[in-house]
């Protein structure tokens, strides 16, 4: 059971611990190891307790404190333990080892996946037992048969391959089982070093319950931009799980092309009330792009672009931009539109920074602007983007006005499908 | 997990109309958006093995053990319904359940179970593949190869979704089995009499085919399927009372097709004495409906129905082994990414056909002692499936109440009973 790594520090697999006897100096049995309670608040968790299972299935806990030495076989107590034997409770930021963290789905935040827990992997640090790595791989589900040594050296004869471990580090570890631990603010949690397209892919990967855990515990930024990764049918199945309130907040926060997309995937009656929920002017850009089809220049455009007046100056323009920016999902063209809203020309983000801050757009805009019309199909829009090497496509109506603007983003998410 | 299987990802269509619609229509849409799970996985169950059992227990006993098909109705919708269940509350897979509730070691002998226990199934679809094809002619060595490698490509390449209306649709099929029942007027009389005074047999061909009639109607794989498609469709507890519908519906439809196969092989085969060796002999109770034509309408039926499940088991039972493990799985993954779940999918369906084109190996009785096997299996899984639903801190407030658990147990322990005497004789 003990392992000796390159340090000397004694290493076990907390597998092997459960069901030992766990006796005190008189020789008095107090029930057997059933679960280690660990105290997830601190860098290393600390073992801070024993669950004994006892006749018929009773449980009680006892102090990690009382422990005198962790033998081969069986686990010796201090005198007086049989005394201090308590009821199972955990305190906030305490998990059961065996009934959160064994055999449940875990974010491997290192590797961006979701694996499930074979067995976990304590050590001795400064005189204290902690929780240090989790083995997510063959040999440590092998031990759990009881079929690790003869496994290993039969594939070891047979091919000449040695069984890798494969543990992640306890800090790189994201366990998504407990409430306690995803109550967090988001930014403490593991999660918030993960890109939100990895994130969308663990949480596809995630069974529902953990899905919503995990959903449920990103802030609104985050989990919209995790939102726009996600596929349509986790889409759908996260916002239906989620209060309306909540779920309208996401969806302002999210494209209004990327939110367009999703509220059509939805039932008329829920799409209804969030578009409801939602504030006004999101919710106005939102109507507006549902009434055009999904496949045509009006479905993929985006109503959050940025457009001045011809005789705005290059300073006017770079001012709202640096207030602003943020709320646009295209900044790097910045479309000229007259008082009747006809698109006139564009100017692009490297001609903006390097022209003359008090010349007026009119003088440095491209007259001749690339545009789709609303009802223009994919193929015709990605010809364009791909014969005029844009970002960004401006789409008017027959009158000329400008009424959105299609990312190269969104094209890529029509056409991506095709390529497989 | 992105698509856990392919039958379950019907997507609702994306809304295009403007946002107003009539309460009918809206209740329409939503209860169309909440079926599928129970009718699928019904009317998968039909399958080679299916046929094959049913036909077998109308031509060697005749309507002698129609009315059991009564009391295993009651047991699959019991079962399914707690499937469903199970899937709409805890929102995970039945193997991450068993996985997570029960621990490795019990999950990895399980497994191992399940897997033979499928792949015994999976040989079964591509002998019907191969049964169909024969009464056209077809050579197993190019029909198995070629089922093969059609599921295999349709599945992995994507366009198994549009396919699956196509297999649904063709499931049409079996009213032909309705109708020839009562184009062939059979003697009502008879067949109530032999419905409501059950004569027990307790000769050990007897036991079998009941233990085949179990194990072919309630199959171990159906209960692993129907809570993934439940979990993957994102069915909560509100959605219940639908899938509720869906899934008595499904199993009352996939137990009154059963009822007529029966019935119409004792009426057309059993009543001249014939047993059926190949599928050329269970063909003869279509006779009535396609005279001539039988053989051929049989063939495609038969086809249709073989390439369906052999298109789902194999799928199933990897997600399956790979959510009890918590490996990749998925058919949008590459191959390096989720290793296990494509060896696995790709070895269930070479060994599959593989076996089948041995020279000579008989078809009907690989299809017959499949089914066996699931009715001999089906009892552990039953346990496992009882010990979840009854645990509060899965289910919640959905536990089973007093009266199904009683229901429940009652059927287990005539399934184990069955079970256990079967094995023992089939040993001896």
């Amino acid at each position: 059971m003990k392992e000796s790594l390159n340090h000397n520090e004694p290493v076990w697999h907390f597998c092997d611990f459960l069901g030992h006897r766990v006796v005190d100096p008189q020789g008095h049995s107090l029930g057997r190891l059933f679960d280690l309670v660990a105290d997830l608040r601190e860098h290393d968790p600390p073992i801070t307790g024993l669950i004994l299972s006892g006749p018929r299935k009773s449980r009680q806990q006892l102090a990690w404190t009382w422990v005198e030495e962790v033998l081969p076989d069986e686990v010796k107590v201090r005198s007086g333990a049989l005394d201090s034997l308590s009821a199972v409770a955990t305190s906030p930021g305490e998990i059961l080892l065996r009934k959160g963290l064994l055999d449940k789905q875990i974010v491997d935040t290192g590797g961006a996946k979701v694996v499930r827990v074979n067995d976990l992997q304590l050590r001795q640090r400064n005189g204290h037992l902690v929780l240090s790595r989790v083995d997510v791989g063959t040999r440590g589900l092998l031990r759990r048969l009881g079929l690790l040594r003869v496994t290993a050296a039969l594939i070891q004869w047979l091919f000449g391959y040695t069984l890798p471990d494969n543990f992640i580090a306890w800090r790189l570890v994201q366990p998504v089982g407990s409430h306690d631990i995803l109550r967090l603010k988001f930014s403490q949690t593991r999660l918030a070093r993960l890109h939100p397209a990895d994130l969308a892919d663990i949480i596809e990967d995630l069974d529902q319950p953990e899905r919503d855990r995990v959903f449920r515990a990103l802030d609104i930024e985050v989990a919209a931009e995790v939102l726009e990764e996600a596929d349509p049918k986790v889409q759908v199945q996260l916002i239906q799980h989620m209060p309306a309130e909540k779920a309208s907040d996401v969806l302002e926060q999210m494209s209004p092309s990327e939110a367009t997309d999703l509220l059509q995937e939805l039932e008329e009656p829920h799409a209804q009330t969030l578009l409801e929920e939602m504030e006004p002017e999101a919710a106005q850009d939102v109507r507006c792009l549902l009434s055009h089809d999904e496949q045509t220049a009006g479905g993929m455009m985006t109503t959050s672009f940025f457009s001045q007046p011809p005789h705005a100056t290059v300073n006017q323009a770079l001012e709202i931009l640096r207030r602003e920016a943020s709320d646009f999902d295209v900044i790097y063209y910045i479309y000229v539109e007259d008082q009747q809203g006809q698109l006139v020309g564009a100017v692009n983000l490297r001609e903006l920074l390097t022209s003359d801050p008090q010349a007026p757009l009119e003088s440095i805009m491209v007259k001749r602007v690339v545009s789709a019309a609303l009802d223009d199909k994919q193929r015709d829009i990605a010809d364009l983007f791909v014969k005029y090497g844009l970002r960004a496509l401006p789409v008017v109506d027959k009158e000329g006005r400008i009424h959105g603007v299609i990312r190269f983003k969104s094209l890529l998410e029509a056409v991506a499908p095709h390529l497989r | 997990m992105n698509l856990r299987s392919p039958a379950t990802s019907h997507r609702t269509e994306p809304q295009k109309t403007p946002m107003s619609r009539q309460g009918y229509w809206r209740r329409l849409a939503l209860i169309l958006a909440v079926i599928g799970p129970g009718i699928i996985t019904s009317n998968v169950d039909n399958d080679a093995g299916g046929i094959t059992t049913y036909s077998l227990a109308g031509s060697e006993f005749g309507l002698r053990l129609l009315w059991i098909m009564l009391p295993i109705t009651g047991a699959l919708i019991l079962i399914q319904e707690m499937s469903a269940r199970m899937g709409v509350v805890s929102g995970k897979g039945l193997a991450a359940l068993i996985r997570e509730q029960f621990g490795a070691a019990v999950t990895f002998y399980l497994m191992i179970c399940i897997v033979l226990t499928n792949l015994a199934n999976t040989v079964a679809e591509f002998a019907g593949v191969v049964a169909s094809l024969e009464l056209f002619s077809v050579p197993r060595y190019y029909s198995a190869p070629l089922a093969a490698f059609l599921v295999w490509f349709l599945v992995l390449k994507g366009s198994y979704k549009t396919v699956e209306k196509v297999f649904l649709g063709a499931c049409v099929f079996y009213v032909a089995y309705i109708v020839s029942g009562f184009l062939a007027k059979p003697d009502w009389g008879a067949v109530s009499r032999e419905i409501l005074t059950p004569r027990p047999d307790f000769s050990t061909a007897a036991l079998t085919m009941v233990i085949g009639l179990v194990g072919t109607t309630i199959a171990p794989w159906m209960q692993f399927y129907l809570q993934a498609a439940v979990v993957d469709k994102g069915l909560t507890a509100k959605d219940y009372r639908i899938i509720r519908w869906d899934v008595i519906v499904g199993s009352v439809t996939v137990s009154l097709i059963a009822f007529f196969i029966i019935l119409v092989c004792a009426i057309t085969i059993h009543a001249h004495g014939i047993h059926i060796e190949s599928a050329k002999e269970a063909a003869l109770a279509l006779v009535p409906l396609a005279g001539k034509y039988a053989a051929d309408l049989f063939a495609l039926g038969l086809l249709n129905a073989s390439l369906f499940a052999a298109s789902i088991l194999p799928l199933s039972t990897a997600y399956t082994v790979c959510e009890a493990f918590g490996w990749e799985s998925s058919v949008d993954c590459k191959f390096e990414e989720a290793p296990q779940f494509y060896i696995l999918y790709s070895l269930m369906i070479v060994l599959g056909a593989g076996l089948v084109m041995i020279p000579n190996v008989p078809l009907i009785p690989i299809m017959y002692f499949s089914q066996v096997l699931n009715g001999v299996v089906l009892p552990i899984i039953l346990f496992f499936m009882i010990r979840l639903i009854n645990d509060p801190s899965v289910m919640g407030e959905h536990v089973n109440s007093r009266f199904s658990n009683i229901l429940t147990w009652v059927t287990a322990g005539v399934f184990s009973l069955l079970s256990i005497t079967t094995a023992v004789t089939l040993i001896w």
